[in-house]
């Protein structure tokens, strides 16, 4: 591998993997807080995007670029399905399944709570959008930051202008979010029903409405990497799916539980898959594995994540 | 015909997962991923010149080692994590399958002339394998799954997979070895779901990554969950429901114009939901028709099953100069104590005094930093599994009830007795009826027995756990730790939550198990029973030994009244 296609792997890698990071950051945010592993996460961040575009453009989206008015309400919009499904699952999928302490109770109800949410959410848009794949427009217009769309490279590499700014938001919204559950009220209030749901309703917490909260927080998270994700390439709504298992990989490369540690493990995941795909003896096929067999691997090895303790799961 | 034996095939694979999922209740969401294998490793071994029957055998094979390994992961997983590792299974093995070609034969899949033909001359052996062969083979596996799991309910295999399905915790405590077991579960269901996938393969002929995608995995979860928990039947129902998929979605397709694999996919989601949602009324509608009915056996007699065989005042249990830290803080801070048989020993002192963790060593859940346990007088290695500290003699009862789903008093006593057997492959051999056998079944049973006699529960052997008070509930905890006949009891805060009269009740079956050559190690916080019951007290404060001695001794201890009044003179 050349090094002008090292470094463009590189820069792609970083982009990718920063939304591998908003997804994992969602998921590893709900994991703390009811001890469920959010199956569906994938698929709102997906659904969110391709529902909006469904009401603003209709059922041939295509790469046109958007006036202003359709790019304002694909955004409005991806942002509020994406609250609202997370919001949804919450109460038909988690809500039922937690105990007294509003943590996870019945495993297997949530297991298939989540898988559940996740296939309607697949099914209803593959009814809606039946081709396998489509092209969304891109509503922030970054591929018009330059005249060609793209930039050359020291080494010869080429890069879509776009992967700048989506890494830059991606990590702009993971640090707003951090900084939101370290400073503000409702955030130390989300931090400590992740701590202990006992004590923080003693504290005079209300559980269920930080739960909608966070989840909701999550909503706004996978709509923010869905919008960044969709328009880089051609996009089906099973897609989904891996996106979420992506961003539970991302989650469990540090220590589950950890936003800062999402988001980093998300970076490293998509700077790893970029390299394999343009390693000329790996390439595209053993990239689209790599993620899985990380999440796989890991989760044999350390189930509370790669640098948590080893004591974190003792049942 | 070829559609029956179709279906026939899924439910090999769906048995399989049932035993996963409904019976040992380890969520697997990837069993699609074990009957892919079983459909192309048969399809690509058979095409590298091997014969048929030894291209289906490696394949089970090779999908049960496959599913043993994900097992020793599964050992170390919470349930949770099991789900995701699984779902993340059923996705890596249809990327792979899109993404190599030469594995899968593409989009068209791997193609064989049917029907096959089976040759084996040294068996004498020439058939082709029509469909209906295929029908009777799929149904003879299927029947004789359905008849184990059925006739299995009350044998050692029964009882282990109950055991599982409670939790690690409760099971681990009673001696059950419950990684061995998750290992074993989860082969058997990877085998059996590659034996499903190999079938299929040889009876189309053809096998092709779209019909082996995470969908499957989803079906075959939602045709174990619809038949509720620990069902032989239950599975049957699923596929059967599943059988109607297709021509339900057919239809379906027709009449909205969508493709008929949406179709599915929608009916899939909609099944899943209405399992879900009908989950828990079913399981109510299950106990009521008492489908679920265990029946334990329970015999009574004089020379008592669980006899100790110790003399009284042997040493049980000794705990010398044990350390135990959490994290920074230390809880023991070298804590000596002896257990003797025919005695209940309280361990008492302020909350935070390191009780409960003195008990968790002693049981083996928490090891010790520094310091020695010895279990009548053999030093116990310090890191061993909670089970071998059960067969070595030392059992202990949780601080909050756990029951063993809603099992009879006798069953789930029946699970504590299991400890003492020792008789490899008892399940198989107990479905076989063979004497050995059912010499030890005998045993159990007069164990049963004897424990619910010692705890005083002998007229509730049939009643379910939802029907028991509170009391009762920890008498039965007792009960099933007592059968594993294991002399030395570790029992924590059992009178938690009782009233005056449940309290005596206690004490008096306290009493009695030290009478019959038990030593009991009693943590407690109510001192009116622990100075009624129990013949030495040693009160810990800040992980150290404050006193040892009698009630009398001890109530008497001036640094003990400082410890739980303070300075204070009263």
């Amino acid at each position: 591998m050349s090094g002008g296609v090292a470094l463009q792997a590189l820069v792609v890698g970083l982009s990718v993997g920063a939304v591998y990071g908003l997804v994992g950051l969602g998921f590893s945010l709900l994991w703390s807080l009811t001890r469920v592993l959010a199956f569906a996460h994938g698929d709102i961040v997906i659904g969110s995007v391709l529902i909006s575009v469904l009401a603003v453009i209709g059922t041939t989206p295509v790469a046109l670029s958007p006036n202003v008015v359709h790019s304002l309400a694909l955004v409005v919009l991806a942002l509020l399905f994406g609250v609202a499904l997370s919001v949804a699952s919450y109460a038909v999928a988690v809500r039922p399944f937690l105990g007294r302490t509003h943590r996870a109770e019945d495993l297997m109800g949530w297991v298939a709570g989540g898988v559940t949410a996740g296939l309607v959410i697949r099914t209803a848009l593959g009814v809606a959008l039946p081709a396998a794949a489509y092209a969304v427009p891109d509503p922030l217009h970054f591929d018009q930051i330059t005249v060609t769309g793209v930039l050359s490279l020291p080494g010869g590499g080429t890069v879509g202008v776009r992967v700048f700014p989506v890494l830059l938001i991606a990590i702009a919204v993971a640090i707003a979010t951090d900084r939101f559950l370290v400073l503000s009220r409702a955030g130390r209030a989300i931090r400590s029903v992740a701590d202990d749901p006992d004590a923080a309703t003693l504290c005079g917490v209300a559980i269920e409405r930080t739960l909608l909260l966070a989840f909701a927080i999550a909503g706004v998270l996978a709509a923010v990497a869905g919008l960044l994700y969709a328009p880089a390439g051609a996009v089906g709504v099973d897609q989904g799916v891996l996106l979420g298992l992506y961003g539970a990989a991302a989650a469990l490369l540090g220590r589950l539980g950890s936003p800062r540690d999402a988001v980093v493990g998300g970076v490293a995941l998509g700077v790893v898959q970029q390299l394999t795909q343009a390693s000329p003896h790996l390439g595209a096929a053993w990239a689209s594995l790599l993620p899985l067999a990380v999440l796989v691997v890991v989760l044999a090895v350390r189930p509370g994540g790669l640098l948590a303790p080893r004591e974190a799961f003792a049942e | 015909m070829t559609t029956l034996a179709t279906d026939l095939y899924l439910l090999v694979a769906a048995y399989g997962l049932a035993i996963a999922v409904s019976y040992a209740g380890l969520p697997v969401l990837g069993q699609g991923a074990f009957v892919a294998v079983g459909a192309f490793g048969t399809s690509q071994l058979a095409a590298h010149g091997f014969p048929l029957g030894i291209a289906v055998i490696t394949s089970i094979a090779m999908s049960g080692l496959a599913g043993y390994l994900v097992g020793f992961a599964a050992a170390r997983l919470a349930g949770a994590q099991l789900a995701l590792a699984t779902w993340a299974l059923a996705w890596l093995a249809y990327t792979a399958l899109v993404v190599f070609p030469r594995l899968s034969g593409g989009a068209q899949g791997l193609t064989r002339a049917t029907p096959a033909h089976l040759v084996s001359p040294s068996l004498g052996l020439d058939m082709t394998l029509q469909p209906w062969v295929h029908v009777l083979v799929a149904a003879a596996v299927d029947v004789g799954l359905a008849v184990v799991l059925w006739r299995s309910a009350a044998t050692a295999w029964g009882l282990d997979l109950a055991a599982l399905r409670s939790g690690a915790a409760l099971a681990d405590s009673l001696g059950v070895p419950v990684q061995r077991r998750r290992r074993a579960v989860l082969a058997v269901a990877a085998a059996l779901g590659a034996a499903g996938g190999a079938g299929t393969a040889v009876l189309l002929g053809v096998v092709a990554p779209a019909d082996y995608s995470p969908l499957l995995s989803l079906q075959l979860f939602v045709a174990v969950l619809v038949g509720g928990t620990a069902t032989w039947w239950g599975p049957a129902i699923g596929v059967a429901l599943l059988a109607a998929l297709p021509w339900t979605s057919d239809r379906l397709a027709g009449a909205i114009d969508v493709d008929p694999l949406r179709a599915r996919a929608v009916l899939t989601a909609v099944l899943l939901v209405a399992a879900i949602a009908t989950r828990r009324p079913v399981a109510r509608l299950i106990r009521r028709l008492g489908l679920t009915t265990v029946t334990t056996e329970v015999v009574t007699d004089e020379h008592g099953a669980l006899h100790i065989p110790t003399s009284p005042g042997a040493l049980l249990l000794q705990l010398r100069g044990v350390e135990s830290s959490y994290g920074a803080v230390r809880i023991l801070d070298g804590v000596d104590l002896e257990l003797r048989a025919g005695e209940v020993h309280a361990l008492i002192g302020p909350n935070g005094s390191g009780k409960s963790t003195a008990l968790r060593v002693a049981a083996g859940v928490v090891p010790a930093d520094a310091g020695q346990v010895l279990i009548q007088s053999t030093a116990a290695p310090t890191r061993v599994a909670a089970a071998d500290r059960v067969r070595a003699g030392v059992v202990r009862t949780l601080q909050r009830t756990v029951s063993l789903g809603d099992l009879a008093v006798a069953t789930q006593v029946a699970v504590g007795a299991r400890a003492r057997e020792r008789a490899p492959q008892l399940g198989l051999r107990e479905l076989l009826r063979t004497p050995s056998a059912t010499r030890v079944a005998a045993a159990r049973a007069s164990a049963v027995g004897d424990a619910v006699q010692l705890v005083g529960l002998s007229n509730r052997t049939t009643a379910a756990m939802t029907s028991l008070d509170s009391a009762e509930q920890r008498l039965l905890q007792l009960a099933r730790a007592v059968a594993t006949g294991a002399p030395a009891l570790l029992v924590d805060e059992p009178a938690a939550g009782m009233s005056a009269d449940q309290r005596r009740r206690l004490g008096d079956v306290l009493r009695t198990l030290a009478e019959s050559g038990r030593g009991v190690l009693l943590v407690e916080h109510d001192l009116r029973l622990v100075g009624r019951v129990a013949d030495r007290v040693t009160v810990l404060a800040e992980g150290r030994v404050l006193a040892s001695g009698t009630p009398e001794d001890v109530r008497c201890d001036e640094r003990v009244r400082r410890a739980y009044l303070g300075d204070s003179s009263l």
